[in-house]
């Protein structure tokens, strides 16, 4: 009870509390029955809309498994994949070379200046010779390309060559080039010699001619060689992260952790699981970041938070997209949207249309008489009015939020239901909007009153100004410039709330950024600039919600100067 | 009138004058004013509506001070928990019931809703709309809006009303309706300040009245009084008969005619300088002319007649 008896109920603060009720009842109810409230909502409700489409599709898209390197594909067409050519040694350019396939083992050779002189056997030969054959191969096409001597058999499978019988040496060795002539059975065993000189495989005495050359080998069985399915060769090189004390010893398998590691060390990490960039050949790109270990991917860690990460070419270079594109996109794909679409969009659009007249329309309508012929101060009425619209802008953007935070968040990367993680980046979404709702809701209140003929033009200038603030915003956050904006602080919140509620991000970020993987998210988020020297998300959250309040109160202290002003005619 | 009480009066305006750039509005106005209904008179732009402007905190005085309830309307909100004001302006919020309009700002005098609900329910049955009350604002008629304003003005029983040209643009039967509220009121006691610029619309109300011509207050008090002063004034009796001279003939020789003339066809002006004694004598010679009579008309009876006598007088 106070000192006139009356109860509690009845006090200042109540009425006051009755009086904004009415205030706010009053201005949902009139935005409520404006066309220009729905069409702005339903355009924001569209925007979003499409965004998820866009959403969904990409999910579809980028959860598909990609191959990176390229290694899962049969360029030579002989049915094994290139990764499995790489396992096996053989090109992916020549089809006849396979896994399994026959090759050719050298034994020996005659050199130029070798005093034996004469080989027996049989064997596939490369040179120049007398061979004297017991048998010879017309159908040997064993090594590659060229030089293979054909042996013209007959019926009866006795060869026909020039007869070289009567001619000079010299002679012979000029003529005879990846072919062969008949010398006949010079020496009466039944056995003919031939020249021969190129690839030939059969069996006899072959006898080089002083400086020639003649090297021998046979071919090895082919075997029949499963060839992998391609699929083994995508996804097959991911982001590895160790304990940086076991790297590369026994048991590093067993060190490996999730990427990003929990243990967030710096050092040595990635391992070229597939070989390739081992293969390739040294001082060839296998140690780009320089840090004297072949490829491998180097962490770099400030304050047990990764901060920077260097990789060989050729390392880590196919990662499984469900495991980091899909997380990657999805992140990117929620921090786009809560800048751009939530905070740029929506909040420049919302108050633009429906704070502008709040009070300065009521003056024009004609209707300011019957409210202001109340007890109810000015300042009050631009507090309550604001609250109203408030009460409708914000209700929406935290319910639009919620709606497409849990639709992302369920078709989102991951073996949960909903991500729920996701819920609270989209909370911080919504309220950062409502701040943002506020501030600017504030300001084109104001700006209505300072100027109701131009005050639109004016909210349009500071529009453009906002816009292009929060772009350059979101791509270089320690631009001071942005800083003199409303919606580089929104934006700044919206980095601040992913950092505690995702605090991998910004290994996330720089993975994207290492791996070119670019996903965007490195583009669209940044870790939060103004932690008052603490690297702290919390410090960075409180310093942009408060200066998301002041300039509210700023503008509302603003407005009521000048409307407490005004003379009413 | 009364200036003797404790409390301060409900309107006390000292010398008050409000300038719009080089255009005067109020020029050095002095006024209290406390119970009673009283008819605040002008023709357009003498400064009425400046003068409840200034009532209501929307202008604020160039120079001087104006208090309700002793306080400055300008600085404070406080008086208007005491005060209704029905402004001139047309524009009610179309797309609600008059019971939701007049509930919801009954709900800024700090109301519970239900409270509001109630009041607000009791008061346009007060001014007669009880019937419509859920009807829409944007279908009403023009008397109906008024009387919704004036409901709107009421619901918080204040002890100062003060209605802006409340019989503008209404209709015969509309005007007779809010005369009779307003009446009404009177009798409760409230204090009502009500303006017009038509003489006869107050006359039905109150006789205690407010002149005001191009912004400064031009005659204050009973308009009998005042009427009096008018009688003495030269006046015309313009009536429509069939035969204007034989009807002459009969009105010279009547005391408080000093002339006639035939301004028309059938038309005949008696002239006099007791309006009260030539209406006297009227009906008997009428009656005794045994003719038709279309009409009889008082063309100098009306506002601009009597200020132009006053500014005369006070000249």
């Amino acid at each position: 009870m106070d000192r006139k008896g009356k109860s509690l109920f009845e006090t200042v603060w109540t009425r006051m509390d009755r009086k904004a009720g009415a205030v706010i009842e009053l201005t949902i109810r009139q935005l409520m029955h404006r066309i220009s409230t729905w069409v702005v909502l339903g355009v924001g409700a569209l925007l979003m809309a499409l965004l998820l489409i866009f959403y969904i599709d990409s999910v579809r898209e980028s959860f598909e498994p990609i191959d990176n390197d390229g290694d899962s594909e049969d360029n030579d067409g002989d049915g094994y994949p290139m990764g499995q050519e790489r396992k096996y040694g053989t090109p992916d350019w020549d089809s006849d070379l396979f896994p399994g396939a026959s090759v050719f083992i050298l034994e020996s050779d005659i050199d130029w200046n070798d005093a034996d002189r004469s080989e027996f056997g049989n064997k596939s030969w490369e040179g120049s010779a007398f061979f004297e054959a017991s048998w010879v191969d017309d159908q040997y096409a064993g090594e590659w390309w060229d030089s293979h001597v054909d042996w013209k058999l007959n019926q009866e499978g006795i060869p026909e060559l020039t007869d070289c019988s009567d001619w000079e040496l010299e002679e012979i060795l000029d003529a005879i080039r990846a072919d062969a002539c008949d010398l006949g059975d010079d020496d009466g065993d039944g056995m003919t010699t031939y020249y021969v000189a190129g690839k030939w495989r059969g069996e006899g005495i072959a006898t080089v001619p002083d400086n020639y050359y003649l090297s021998w080998g046979f071919w090895t069985e082919e075997v029949y060689v499963e060839p992998e399915p391609p699929e083994m060769y995508i996804n097959e090189d991911g982001i590895d992260c160790f304990d940086a004390f076991i790297l590369r010893g026994p048991g590093w398998e067993d060190s490996r952790v999730d990427c990003p590691s929990e243990a967030r060390i710096s050092g040595s990490h990635g391992f070229d699981d597939d070989g390739d960039c081992l293969a390739a050949n040294e001082g060839n790109g296998d140690d780009d970041n320089g840090n004297g270990i072949r490829c491998d991917v180097q962490w770099i860690a400030s304050n047990g938070v990764v901060t920077r990460i260097e990789a060989d070419d050729l390392v880590d270079e196919d990662p499984d997209e469900q495991e980091y594109i899909g997380e990657l996109g999805h992140r990117t794909f929620v921090i786009a949207v809560g800048k751009m679409a939530f905070v740029i969009l929506l909040g420049l659009f919302i108050p633009l249309f429906l704070s502008l007249g709040l009070v300065r329309d009521e003056t024009e309508n004609g209707t300011l008489h019957l409210l202001l012929s109340k007890p109810i101060h000015r300042a009050e009425f631009i507090i309550y009015r604001l609250t109203g619209y408030l009460a409708i802008s914000g209700s929406y953007v935290i319910v639009l939020s919620l709606i497409v935070g849990l639709i992302s968040s369920i078709l989102g990367p991951g073996d949960q239901l909903i991500r729920i993680s996701d819920i609270p980046v989209w909370i911080g979404i919504g309220a950062a909007t409502t701040l943002v709702l506020a501030a600017y809701g504030s300001m084109f209140n104001a700006m209505g009153l300072i100027s109701p003929k131009y005050g639109v033009y004016l909210c349009i200038v500071f529009g453009i100004w906002e816009f292009m603030m929060g772009s350059f915003s979101i791509l270089n956050p320690n631009w001071t410039v942005a800083s003199v904006s409303i919606s580089h602080w929104a934006l700044q919140m919206i980095d601040a709330v992913v950092l505690l509620a995702w605090p991998d991000t910004i290994q996330w970020a720089e993975m994207d950024r290492a791996f070119e993987i670019d996903s965007g998210l490195s583009v669209f988020w940044q870790p939060p600039v103004h932690t008052l020297g603490t690297a702290s998300a919390g410090i960075a959250l409180l310093n942009s919600l408060a200066v998301l309040l002041l300039v509210s109160v700023a503008w509302i202290f603003i407005a009521k100067s000048v409307f407490s002003r005004r003379e009413i005619m | 009138m009364t200036m003797e009480q404790q409390d301060p009066p409900a309107v006390l305006i000292d010398q008050a004058s409000k300038w719009y750039g080089q255009v005067i509005g109020i020029n050095d106005l002095s006024l209290a004013i406390d119970g009673g209904v009283t008819g605040v008179l002008g023709p357009n732009g003498a400064g009425k509506s400046t003068l409840f402007k200034l009532m209501m905190g929307r202008i604020r005085p160039s120079q001087g001070s104006v208090r309700l309830f002793g306080v400055d309307p300008w600085k404070n909100t406080s008086p208007y928990r005491r005060v209704g004001y029905v402004s001139e302006s047309e524009k009610l919020y179309e797309w609600m019931t008059a019971l939701d309009f007049v509930t919801t700002l009954a709900r800024l005098h700090g109301m519970t809703r239900e409270e509001a609900t109630e009041r607000s329910a009791h008061v346009l049955e007060f001014v007669g709309l009880t019937d419509v009350m859920h009807k829409e604002l944007g279908k009403f008629s023009k008397g109906m809006r008024q009387r919704v304003k004036i409901a709107h003005a009421l619901v918080h029983n204040p002890d100062l009303l003060i209605l802006d040209e409340p019989l503008h643009g209404c209709d015969p039967l509309a005007r007779t309706s809010i005369m009779s509220v307003i009446r009404e009121l009177g009798k409760q006691g409230k204090t009502i300040l009500i303006s017009s610029h038509i003489l006869e619309e107050i006359e039905r109300i109150t006789e205690q009245i407010v002149i005001l011509h191009n912004g400064r207050l031009l005659a204050i008090g009973n308009l009998h009084a005042i009427r009096g002063l008018l009688d003495k004034h030269p006046h015309r009796i313009l009536i429509n008969c069939e035969d204007p001279r034989s009807l002459a003939n009969l009105f010279v020789t009547e005391e408080p005619v000093f002339g006639v003339r035939f301004p028309g066809e059938g038309q005949l002006e008696i002239q006099t300088n007791d309006l009260s004694a030539a209406h006297a004598v009227l009906p008997s010679i009428v009656v005794s002319s045994n003719q038709k009579i279309t009409s009889i008309e008082n063309p100098d009876d009306n506002l601009d007649s009597l200020l132009g006598y006053l500014i005369k007088e006070g000249s």
